[in-house]
Order: C-alpha cells, then sequence, then structure tokens
C-alpha cells in the first residue's frame, strides 16, 4: 500500500514538473513575481522590525531603562521633595530574582542654568557613574572629561546647550534648583566636559552632575529615580508584576508608559508586518489561481484522459496542488535567498541623517538597521504554503469536476 | 462453454433534455463473450462511441443495465468505476492518447504507477510490452515526436500493460494511413488471440472490421445487425 501511495505521488510529482516546465516562459514570470513577493515582504519587514527595535532601544537606552520607579506624586510634581530613600542593600535584595543587566538610582530635577551671558532652563540629572553602565550615559562621546564619580563636583553639559550658553570646558555656571525645603539655591559648577548625542533635544536639556554631591547641596539623601533595565530586549512577562511585589510603595513605570506614542507605534507596527504581508499575499493569490485556472483549462483534455484511463478524483487534486506547491517553494526559496542578499547589502544600515529631525521625533538612530525576526520568517513559510493551498484550490476542483468524456471531446 | 463478459439489457441513452433530446441508443440489448474480438460498425452518428463509452464505464445509460462480470455498474460508485476503469479494461481513443509531457515508455508506465507498482516491476513489464508492440526504439521519445500510427500502438501498449480483461479502442484507425491500419489490426488480433484479451472496437472502417470475428452493426442507435465474420 506505502509503495503504492508512492508510486502515484512519484507520478503526481513527474507531471508536475513536466507540465510546469511546459508552461516555462509563463511559469518563470510567475516564479520570478513570488520572489519578489517573499522578498519585497521579508526585506520591508525585516527593516520595519530593525525600526522597532531601535525604538525600543532609543528609548530604554535613553535614562529610562525597562522599569523606573518614583514615589506616587513624583511624576506629576518632579521635584526633591519627591524623593524616596536610597537603600542599596534592600534595592539589591529585592531585585536579586529579577534577570537584570542592572539599575541605577538617579536625581532628576528641574533646574536652571546661566552662564556669564545666557541662561536656560534644563532637567538635572544626578548619578553614580559606577551604575550607568546600563544606560547611554556609558557609551556618550565627551570631550573633556566625564564625572570620576558620584561625589565629583563638576557638571557635564550637552554641545548644543553649551553653545546656547556661550560658555567653555573648564567655566563655571551657575544652576538654580530648588531644595529640600523647596527653597531656591544657586549653586557653582565648573564644567567637566561636553558630551555629543543623536538627540540635540537631550544635548539641550540635559545635564549631568554627581548624584552625591547634589544631595549634599539638596540637603536630602533621596534619589527621585530607581531605573532598572533588563538582559532582555523587552520586559521580560512576568517582570513588571515581580517588580511591582518587590516594591509596593513606589509607582513603577514601564517603558510604554513612560512614552505611549513610541508604545503606540510600536503595536502599530506589529500590525503593520501583518498588513502589508496581507496584501502582498492577498494580490499574490490573484495571480497564482489566475494562471491555475488556465493551466486547467489548457489541459482539459489531458485531464479527461487521465481520468478515463482511471486516475482518481484525489489524484487530479494533488496533481493541480502539487504544481503549485512546487511554484510557491521554489518562490520560497528563492525569496529567502534574495532577502538575505539584499539584508547583507543593507547590514550597515539605510541612513536617514537627512532626515535627523524626524527620525530623532521617531526616537530612532539616524540609521537604520534590518533585524530579521525568525517568527516573521515562519509566518511567511506557512503563509506561502498556505496560499499555494487556496490558490490551487479552486483551479483543482474544476479539474476533479471535469466529466472525462466531455473533456476528451473538448 | 463461453462466459459473457460483459451484458448490455435494454439500454437507452437520451442526451439533453426536453426539445433538445438526443436519443444516442434505443433499447439495445446484446452480450459479448470473453475472448471476442468485436467490432461496433455504423456510419457516424450511429451511437458507436456511445455503445462504447457505456461498456467502458465512462458513461451511464438513462435506461437500461450494464453489467460486467455479472456486476451491475449502475450499482457501482464513481470511485468503483475509476477502480474498474483502471484495473481491469484499457482504452484506445481515436486521437489526443498520450499524455505530451511524458515519452512512451512514461506513458506506458502511467498505468503502472496509477496501479501502484513497484519501480523494478514497472520498469520490466513497461520494456517487455514496448518490445512485443516493437516499440523499443522509441521508447524514451517524447510522446509529441512519435507518428500517429507509433502513437496509437504506444496507446495499446499503455492499455495492454496492466493486463486488462477488456480492450476499447475507439475508432483507431481514424489518424492512419492504410498500412498503419493494418498494422494495428494486426496487433489487436494478436492480442486477442496470444493473450486473450476481449477486444470491442468501435470502427466505420470496413478494414478494421475485416479483422475482427463479430461485428455488431448499428444504426439510429438500434442493433440491426450482429453477425460474427468467422
Amino acid at each position: 500500500m506505502k509503495q503504492g501511495l508512492f508510486s502515484q505521488f512519484t507520478l503526481i510529482f513527474q507531471l508536475g514538473v513536466r507540465n510546469l516546465w511546459r508552461q516555462r516562459r509563463r511559469n518563470t514570470i510567475l516564479l520570478v513575481s513570488v520572489i519578489c513577493a517573499i522578498t519585497g515582504v521579508v526585506v520591508l519587514n525585516s527593516l520595519i522590525r530593525g525600526m522597532q527595535a531601535q525604538m525600543v532601544d532609543q528609548v530604554v537606552y535613553n535614562l529610562n531603562g525597562h522599569i523606573t520607579l518614583h514615589a506616587p506624586d513624583y511624576r506629576s510634581d518632579p521635584a526633591i521633595t519627591r524623593g524616596f530613600i536610597e537603600d542599596s542593600e534592600a534595592f539589591t535584595r529585592k531585585l536579586e530574582s529579577v534577570k537584570l543587566a542592572g539599575w541605577a538610582s538617579r536625581i532628576k530635577i528641574p533646574a536652571v542654568v546661566m552662564s556669564e551671558r545666557e541662561t536656560r532652563g534644563v532637567q538635572i540629572v544626578a548619578l553614580d557613574p559606577a551604575q550607568e553602565h546600563i544606560s547611554i550615559v556609558a557609551d556618550l562621546p565627551v570631550e573633556g572629561t566625564f564625572l570620576a564619580s558620584s561625589e565629583d563636583n563638576r557638571i557635564v553639559l550637552g554641545r548644543a546647550l553649551l553653545t546656547q550658553l556661550r560658555t567653555k570646558i573648564g567655566h563655571r555656571i551657575v544652576v538654580v534648583m530648588q531644595d529640600i525645603d523647596s527653597k531656591s539655591i544657586e549653586v557653582g559648577f565648573q564644567i567637566a566636559g561636553v558630551y555629543d548625542s543623536d538627540s540635540e533635544g537631550m544635548e539641550k536639556h540635559v545635564v549631568f552632575v554627581g548624584k552625591h554631591t547634589l544631595q549634599q547641596f539638596l540637603g536630602s539623601e533621596s534619589i527621585t529615580e530607581l531605573s532598572l533595565r533588563f538582559n532582555t530586549r523587552l520586559i521580560p512577562p512576568d517582570g513588571l508584576e515581580a517588580i511591582s511585589k518587590a516594591f509596593p510603595n513606589l509607582e513603577v513605570v514601564d517603558w510604554k508608559n513612560i512614552d505611549p506614542i513610541l508604545a503606540f507605534m510600536y503595536e502599530s507596527v506589529n500590525a503593520m508586518v501583518y498588513i502589508w504581508l496581507a496584501i502582498v499575499f492577498t494580490a499574490l493569490v490573484f495571480g497564482l489561481m489566475n494562471t491555475f485556472i488556465t493551466a486547467v483549462l489548457e489541459r482539459t483534455q489531458e485531464i479527461g484522459l487521465c481520468k478515463s484511463m482511471g486516475m482518481k478524483s484525489s489524484l487530479v487534486l494533488y496533481q493541480v496542488v502539487t504544481e503549485s506547491l512546487i511554484i510557491m517553494l521554489l518562490g520560497l526559496i528563492g525569496g529567502l535567498l534574495l532577502s538575505w542578499g539584499v539584508l547583507q547589502l543593507l547590514g550597515d544600515g539605510i541612513d536617514l541623517s537627512a532626515f535627523a529631525a524626524g527620525v530623532e521625533m521617531l526616537n530612532l538612530a539616524p540609521k537604520i538597521r534590518p533585524a530579521v525576526v525568525w517568527q516573521d520568517i515562519n509566518i511567511v513559510i506557512v503563509a506561502t504554503i498556505f496560499l499555494a493551498l487556496v490558490a490551487s484550490l479552486y483551479p483543482a476542483i474544476r479539474a476533479v469536476r471535469l466529466d472525462p468524456l466531455v473533456a476528451l471531446k473538448d | 462453454m463461453t462466459i459473457d463478459i460483459l451484458r448490455l439489457s435494454n439500454v437507452s441513452r437520451v442526451y439533453g433534455k426536453d426539445a433538445t433530446q438526443v436519443r444516442a441508443l434505443t433499447d439495445v440489448s446484446l452480450s459479448i463473450a470473453e475472448g471476442e474480438f468485436v467490432s461496433i460498425v455504423g456510419p457516424s452518428g450511429c451511437g458507436k462511441s456511445t455503445i462504447l463509452n457505456m461498456m467502458g464505464a465512462l458513461d451511464q445509460p438513462t435506461q437500461g443495465e450494464v453489467h460486467f462480470d455479472g456486476d451491475s455498474l449502475s450499482e457501482m460508485s464513481r470511485g468503483e468505476l475509476t477502480d474498474l476503469r483502471l484495473q481491469k479494461f484499457g482504452f484506445v481513443f481515436q486521437a489526443f492518447n498520450l499524455l505530451p509531457v511524458l515519452t512512451a515508455a512514461e506513458n506506458v508506465q502511467f498505468i503502472l504507477q496509477l496501479l501502484g507498482f513497484a519501480r523494478r516491476e514497472r520498469q520490466s513489464r513497461t520494456e517487455a510490452v514496448l518490445d512485443a508492440l516493437g516499440l523499443a526504439d522509441v521508447a524514451d521519445r517524447p510522446a509529441t515526436e512519435l507518428s500517429g500510427g507509433q502513437q496509437q500502438r504506444v496507446a495499446i501498449a499503455r492499455a495492454l500493460v496492466g493486463e486488462p480483461a477488456l480492450l476499447f479502442a475507439d475508432e483507431p484507425s481514424a489518424n492512419l494511413d492504410s498500412t498503419s491500419t493494418r498494422e494495428l489490426c494486426e496487433l489487436l488480433r494478436q492480442i486477442n488471440s496470444d493473450r486473450g484479451i476481449t477486444v470491442i472496437t468501435a470502427t466505420h472502417d470496413p478494414l478494421v472490421m475485416s479483422y475482427t470475428s463479430r461485428s455488431i452493426h448499428l444504426e439510429d442507435g438500434r442493433v440491426v445487425e450482429d453477425k460474427s465474420n468467422l
């Protein structure tokens, strides 16, 4: 019985290949269109996924982390009075069960900086450089020097702010802020260095000082934020819940809440990928179906001959489906190989620096690097096979319904 | 004692409905014995192909019964009729006999593949039948490169390779010259006498009829004469 089935399927495959070869010009055009469609889907999806990954990386990397913890009312009034006490031992103990890349405690408060010529509003970020391997701070290119430690009493500015303040490295600037008693204080800092960033907004508005130094000026041992970064691109499924349980008295904010517009865009991209796939494959299904209906009509007599000699209806159906599967699988292999080649060419990324303002608004890096998501590839593979079956089913049923006598006389 | 392999009882076949009705066969009853070489003859449109299609389980009568080996074809399902055609019958059609994408040998193997024979068995049977029909030289040629006579012989080889009980040939000489027709008739007679296969052919060619042992004459869908040619 097994031998019988093998023998029949050998026949079906042989007839399928020969029939496709017989109409090689038409089928080559069809094959090329399948390859182009699959390449288009895979490459564009990889670029979209690359953008998506960069969006998340940028927001997580830019001093936010995957999750930040604040005192409950800090976000509506970001002042040192809305801080909470840093207890490193307790933090370490509570976080040891969570798989983190690291955590950093910071003070983030608004302030005004004044040089001898200009005044600007900024956000002071007081930090411990030793904890900042999880954020952009560790990789910022700095002219001059960055802060050496939490006790460093100098300040680091962005290049754009330095230009606005019309000052220089080594000069002193005055920072005006509110202390723990909500009184304005003025503190002088020497400029240790200037950092460059892809984001002009960050350069203009974020300045760095030592955490311990600022705590002394503010008269408080509080911090305003605990930033956590996981060792995965996204927060693990139970990560948010675990952190919320560990810190019941703090407000736990994930990156989606930190940047809801970006979160919406991130989710929209998921839908976009599947909508794009559906549009391309729907267009392809009609082309395929049309080709196979034509093929069945051209071979009416042959199908009639086969049926009159005793070919079962199921085998007639399998024959049309097999031809569709062969075309689609060849198209899939060709499409994946071509996609691989195109992605190799795009490996260094697509330079979007010409659209710097838009790129910054979308929280993207100036270069989009494609990212292959295997789940998307698997979906393309499954969709291709499904498409081959759907597109060939109607022509196959037409072939099955042919009356051998009528077909022979056609 | 002869055994009836095929029996038609009061078979009628009407095509179309109402005003467009065409009566192709009217109340035909006859029996074919095992091992006979029968020609069904008559002018064009007399119902030769229709009666052959009824006998070959390709069509169903509007009235009456067709029995093969005692079994009524009208009581069989579509799948059973398909199996019957594959396992018991061989067909040679007037034209368009071979699958153009296959070689001569592959066309012959086609039936064996449908029957589920293993590769080695298929090859040995195909070689044997092609040898017997003098087609060994053209075995690997594509069907489209064969002459009309060669194509008909390959079609006969394909019909024979599954060792059917009955061989149906519908106007097998229609596209052949007289030399090829004579060779074809010799071949059919040889198949009938050497292998004992019952051969039924529909023809209006007197040359073909002269080779058969029995002639059934049809006119306007009725049997008007049934005679032995021996």
